[in-house]
C-alpha cells in the first residue's frame, strides 16, 4: 500500500513537472477555426521548437475583440481583419512587433504594408489577402439571354430574376451600388445616398440569396448564374466547376487583410516571435496559401507555389486589379445609415 | 417547518440566478442608454437615441416580422407535437423510452448540420427534387429554398423536441379513467379530446408554448441560411449590430425590445390560459 | 402494460420519425461526399473518415463538449428539481420569485450573458474551462427542468404534503417515498434536453471556453468562415452510430429481463 502510494506520489509529481515545462514552453493563437491556419503547419511549428501551441477557435471578429480585451494576458497572437487591427490598434490592445527577432519579415510584399489599420507598420503582418469579384457561369448568363457580366451594372439586367447571390452586409451591397454609380466606398453625401438606395431597391428581385459563407454553393447547384464573393470563396467555386470563371468589375473591388498581432500583454512573446517568423518562411507561407485559397502577402513565397496558384488571377492578383482595390475605409460613418437601408430593401 | 424557513431553502436558487443572469439583464438596460465612440467602443454617456431608433416604422416590421415567424413556429411545433407527445404517452414504457430517445437524438447532432442537412434535401438539386423527377412528377426542380415558409419549417424543426417533452409530461400523467368515464358517457372521441384532454394538458401545451416562442425570436442563423436571408428578424438584426455593425448599444436596446415582446406575448398567453389551468405553470 | 395505441398512432409516429431523420440522414449521407461542399455529390468516399481520426483538435473538442453536457445535466436535474420541489411549500410571494427568476435565463440575450459572465467569472478568478462551460450551460438548462418537473408537480395537492409532515414524516423521508417517484420521468427527459441544449450552444461556449478548450459547436461554427468540412459530418455519423447501438443493446437487455421474469 505504501508502495503504490509512493509510485502514486512520483507519477503526480513528474506530470506536474512536466506539464508546467510544458506550459512554460507554449503559445496561444485565436482566430477562426477549420484551416484558417493549416494545423499540419502548426503540428510541424511544435515538432521543430518544442513550443506547444493552443489554438482558441472563434466565430467573429468582435467575439476575438471581446475575448481579448477581457484576459489579454492570456492570449499571444490573433489572425484578425484590417478593420479590426484598427481598433485594437486604437485601443491600445497591440504590442509594437519587434522586427529585429522577425528576420522573415523582409519576405513581405511591401505592397501590402503602410495600410490604413498600420501606417506605419508596426503592429500587423499581412496574412491572407482577399478581395471581392463576381463569379460568373457565362453559359447560363448567355442562355438566360443576358448580356455578358463584365460589370456591376450589369447584375440590374432584368434577364437575371432570381439568379443573383451575394455576400450578406449591408456595406458590401451598397458599395456595389455606389461603385455601379460610379460614386465611392461609403459615400456619406445624402443626394448620392438616396440616389443608391432607389438603385439598390431596384436589385432585389434578382437577388435569390445573402449568404456569407458559402455562397458558391449556389453557382455550383446551379440557383445562381452570378454571385458576388470573396476570392477564396470564388477559387473553391471555379474549382468544383470550371465553367465558373472570375470577373473583376471594372468599377472596383474591395480588399481585406487578415493580418496577424500581438496581444500587448501576450505571456510568450518569444514563443510568439518564432511562430511568427516560421509561418513567414517562403516554403511554408507557399503551402499555407496553398491550403487556405487565400492570397498570400509573402512575396519570398512565389517561387514555390503551385503552378495552380500562380496561374490563377484569383491568387495571384494581376497588377491591374490589385490597382484597382479599395479598403471601406470611415465605416463607421455610414454604418448605421446603411444597415437602416439595408433592412428596409430586404423587407421589400 | 415554518414558512420563512423554507423560504430560506429557496434563497440559494434566487441569489445564484439572480446574479449571474440578473447582473447582465441590468447591464443590458444601461447599455441600451449608452452611447459609442467611431471604434464601437462603449461610452458613458446617457442617451435616449438607441430606443428612438428602436421604434423606427422600418424596424417594428422586423419586430412585427419575428413575432409571425415565432408565432407561427409554436402552432406548428403544437401541431405536430401534440400528437406525438399523445401517443407516446400511450405506449408500453419500453416503447415509450425508446420513443422519446429517438424523438432526443437528432438534437445531439449540431443545429448548424441539421440546417445543411435541410438544405441538402430542399436544394434545387436536393434530394427531394431529384427523387420527384426521377419519378417523372415533376420536370424542372421545385423552388423550396430561400422562402419564408423554408425558414418556418428549419425554426419548427429546431424546436420541437421542447414543445413534445412539454406536451409529454401533462400527457402522460393525464387520468385516464376520466377518459373512459366520457366515452361510458356517450361522448365522441373528438368530443372528449376537446373537453377532457385539452383542458388538462394545458400547463403542457402553455409550457411547450414558452418554451418554443422565446427561443423562435432568437434563432437567426436557420433563417439565414434557409430563409437566405431574404428578410429580417429580430435575432439576426441584433447579431449583425452587436458584430460588424459596432453598435452595442442599439443591440442591446433591440434585445431588450425582444425581450419585451417575448413577455407581452407570453403575459397575454398565460392570462387567457389561466383560469383553465387551475395550479398552472406560471401564476 | 399493452399499447393503447391505434394503428393510425403508429402510422402518425413512423411518419413523424421519418421527417425528424431525413435531414440527420443528409448529414450521413454526405459525410461519404466525396466533394467537401453540400452544393454537389461527386462520388463515394471515406476520405473524411480518414481525415477525422488524424484530427487530433475535432476529438478533443468532442470530448470536452461530452464531458460539459453530462456534467451539465447532472447539475441542472439536480438544482431544477430542487427548485420545484421547494417552491411547492415556500411563501406565494417566495413563489413568485422563483418563478420570476427561472424564466430570466430563457429571455436573456445570449451574448449579452456570455460577455457578462466572461467579465464576471474573471473577477471571481475562476479559470476558464469545463467549469465554467458548466456553471454557464446548467444557468440556461435549470430553468427547463425546474418548469418540466413543476408541470409533473402541479396535480399533487399541497395539503398531501402537509398531512404527511403532520404525520411525522421527515421531509426527506417523503421527498424520497413520494414526490422523487412521481417526478422521475420529468427529470429524465428534462436532463435528456439539458444534455442537447449543452451540445448545441455555441455563443456562450465562445466565452466560456477559455483559451484552452474548445466545444464542438464552437469547433463547426468557427470553420464557417473557411468551409465546414464533412469531417464533422464524419463525427456525427459515427456519434449516431454509436447511440443507437447502446440504444439497441439496452432494449435487448431489457428485453430480456422481461422474458426472464
Amino acid at each position: 500500500m505504501k508502495r503504490t502510494s509512493a509510485v502514486l506520489f512520483t507519477v503526480v509529481v513528474l506530470v506536474l513537472a512536466v506539464s508546467a515545462v510544458m506550459s512554460a514552453a507554449e503559445i496561444t493563437l485565436m482566430t477562426w477555426g477549420g484551416d484558417f491556419i493549416p494545423r499540419v503547419i502548426i503540428e510541424e511549428f511544435e515538432q521543430e521548437t518544442g513550443i506547444r501551441v493552443n489554438y482558441k477557435e472563434v466565430t467573429s471578429n468582435e467575439d476575438m475583440q471581446s475575448l481579448l480585451e477581457a484576459n489579454p494576458d492570456q492570449y499571444d497572437l490573433l489572425v484578425t481583419t484590417d478593420y479590426m487591427v484598427d481598433i485594437l490598434r486604437q485601443n491600445g490592445m497591440l504590442e509594437v512587433l519587434d522586427k529585429s527577432k522577425l528576420p522573415n519579415y523582409a519576405n513581405i510584399n511591401p505592397l501590402y504594408l503602410g495600410k490604413y489599420y498600420d501606417p506605419d507598420s508596426e503592429y500587423a503582418i499581412p496574412y491572407a489577402v482577399s478581395i471581392s469579384l463576381l463569379l460568373v457561369n457565362h453559359e447560363e448568363v448567355e442562355k438566360l439571354g443576358a448580356k455578358p457580366i463584365t460589370t456591376y451594372s450589369d447584375l440590374w439586367q432584368p434577364e437575371l430574376r432570381n439568379k443573383v447571390v451575394v455576400v450578406d452586409w449591408s456595406v458590401e451591397i451598397m458599395g456595389i451600388v455606389l461603385k455601379s454609380l460610379g460614386y465611392d466606398y461609403n459615400e456619406t453625401d445624402p443626394e448620392k445616398v438616396a440616389q443608391a438606395r432607389e438603385k439598390l431597391f431596384a436589385l432585389k428581385p434578382n437577388i435569390v440569396r445573402f449568404e456569407t459563407n458559402t455562397p458558391e454553393d449556389s453557382l455550383i447547384n446551379g440557383e445562381a448564374v452570378v454571385g458576388f464573393m470573396y476570392s477564396n470563396q470564388a477559387v473553391k467555386g471555379n474549382a468544383a466547376d470550371p465553367r465558373l470563371q472570375p470577373v473583376f468589375p471594372t468599377e472596383g473591388m474591395p480588399i481585406f487583410i487578415d493580418c496577424w498581432v500581438m496581444s500587448k500583454e501576450a505571456p510568450n512573446k518569444d514563443g510568439a516571435y518564432q511562430f511568427l517568423d516560421f509561418i513567414m518562411r517562403p516554403e511554408i507561407a507557399a503551402r499555407i496559401a496553398d491550403i487556405t485559397k487565400f492570397t498570400t502577402p509573402n512575396k519570398a513565397a512565389e517561387p514555390y507555389l503551385p503552378d495552380y496558384y500562380r496561374n490563377n488571377p484569383m491568387l495571384n492578383l494581376p497588377d491591374e486589379v490589385a490597382a484597382n482595390t479599395s479598403f471601406y475605409i470611415g465605416v463607421d460613418k455610414v454604418l448605421e445609415e446603411y444597415e437602416h437601408i439595408y433592412v428596409e430593401f430586404k423587407l421589400r | 417547518m415554518r414558512t420563512w424557513k423554507r423560504n430560506l431553502l429557496a434563497v440559494p436558487i434566487l441569489l445564484w440566478i439572480g446574479l449571474l443572469v440578473g447582473i447582465p439583464m441590468l447591464l443590458v438596460v444601461a447599455l441600451s442608454f449608452l452611447s459609442r465612440d467611431h471604434l464601437g467602443n462603449i461610452v458613458y454617456q446617457f442617451t435616449l437615441d438607441n430606443w428612438r431608433k428602436v421604434v423606427d416604422p422600418i424596424y417594428l416590421r422586423v419586430f412585427w416580422n419575428s413575432l409571425l415567424m415565432a408565432l407561427l413556429t409554436a402552432l406548428i411545433t403544437l401541431l405536430v407535437g401534440y400528437p406525438v407527445a399523445y401517443i407516446t404517452s400511450n405506449l408500453s414504457p419500453r416503447r415509450r423510452a425508446l420513443s422519446l430517445g429517438l424523438i432526443m437524438l437528432p438534437f445531439w447532432i449540431s443545429s448548424l448540420l441539421r440546417t445543411y442537412g435541410w438544405m441538402i434535401l430542399l436544394g434545387n438539386a436536393g434530394v427531394i427534387n431529384n427523387v420527384l423527377m426521377a419519378l417523372g412528377l415533376i420536370e424542372r426542380p421545385l423552388p423550396m429554398m430561400y422562402k419564408f415558409g423554408t425558414s418556418l419549417v428549419g425554426t419548427a424543426y429546431m424546436l420541437l423536441p421542447f414543445m413534445i417533452v412539454a406536451v409529454f409530461n401533462s400527457v402522460d400523467k393525464l387520468d385516464r379513467s376520466l377518459l373512459e368515464a366520457s366515452y361510458d358517457l356517450g361522448a365522441s372521441r373528438w368530443k372528449t379530446f376537446f373537453h377532457i384532454t385539452i383542458p388538462l394538458t394545458l400547463p403542457g401545451i402553455v409550457g411547450g408554448f414558452t418554451l418554443v416562442f422565446i427561443p423562435a425570436l432568437g434563432l437567426y442563423f436557420v433563417s439565414d441560411l434557409l430563409g437566405g436571408g431574404n428578410t429580417v428578424f429580430l435575432g439576426n438584426l441584433i447579431h449583425t449590430l452587436a458584430t460588424r455593425g459596432r453598435n452595442r448599444p442599439l443591440a442591446a436596446a433591440f434585445s431588450l425590445g425582444m425581450v419585451a415582446l417575448a413577455l407581452m406575448v407570453l403575459a397575454f398567453y398565460w392570462k387567457v390560459t389561466k383560469d383553465k389551468t387551475g395550479e398552472g405553470l406560471f401564476q | 402494460m399493452r399499447d393503447k395505441t391505434s394503428r393510425f398512432g403508429v402510422f402518425y409516429l413512423s411518419l413523424f420519425f421519418v421527417m425528424l431523420y431525413l435531414p440527420v440522414l443528409s448529414v450521413v449521407l454526405y459525410s461519404f461526399n466525396a466533394s467537401s461542399s453540400t452544393a454537389q455529390w461527386t462520388g463515394w468516399s471515406l476520405e473524411w473518415y480518414r481525415q477525422l481520426f488524424r484530427d487530433r483538435t475535432i476529438g478533443q473538442a468532442f470530448r470536452t463538449s461530452i464531458q460539459v453536457a453530462v456534467l451539465t445535466a447532472i447539475l441542472s436535474a439536480v438544482l431544477g428539481t430542487f427548485t420545484a420541489v421547494v417552491s411547492m411549500w415556500v411563501s406565494a410571494r417566495m413563489k413568485k420569485a422563483l418563478q420570476g427568476i427561472m424564466i430570466l435565463p430563457l429571455i436573456v440575450p445570449e451574448v449579452a450573458l456570455g460577455v457578462s459572465l466572461l467579465f464576471f467569472f474573471n473577477a471571481l478568478r475562476l479559470p476558464f474551462g469545463i467549469l465554467t462551460l458548466v456553471l454557464s450551460h446548467s444557468l440556461f438548462c435549470v430553468p427547463y427542468v425546474y418548469i418540466m418537473v413543476r408541470l409533473r408537480l402541479a396535480e399533487i395537492d399541497a395539503s398531501i404534503i402537509e398531512s404527511a409532515l403532520d404525520l411525522g414524516a421527515s421531509t426527506w423521508q417523503m421527498v424520497r417515498t413520494i414526490i422523487l417517484p412521481l417526478v422521475a420521468p420529468s427529470i429524465v427527459t428534462a436532463a435528456l434536453l439539458c444534455l442537447a441544449m449543452s451540445l448545441d450552444d455555441v455563443i456562450i461556449s465562445t466565452y466560456m471556453s477559455g483559451p484552452r478548450s474548445t466545444t464542438l459547436p464552437v469547433h463547426v461554427f468557427s470553420m464557417m468562415r473557411v468551409g465546414v468540412t464533412p469531417k464533422v459530418n464524419a463525427l456525427c455519423t459515427l456519434i449516431l452510430v454509436g447511440t443507437f447501438f447502446i440504444i439497441g443493446v439496452s432494449q435487448l437487455i431489457t428485453k430480456k429481463r422481461r422474458f426472464a421474469k
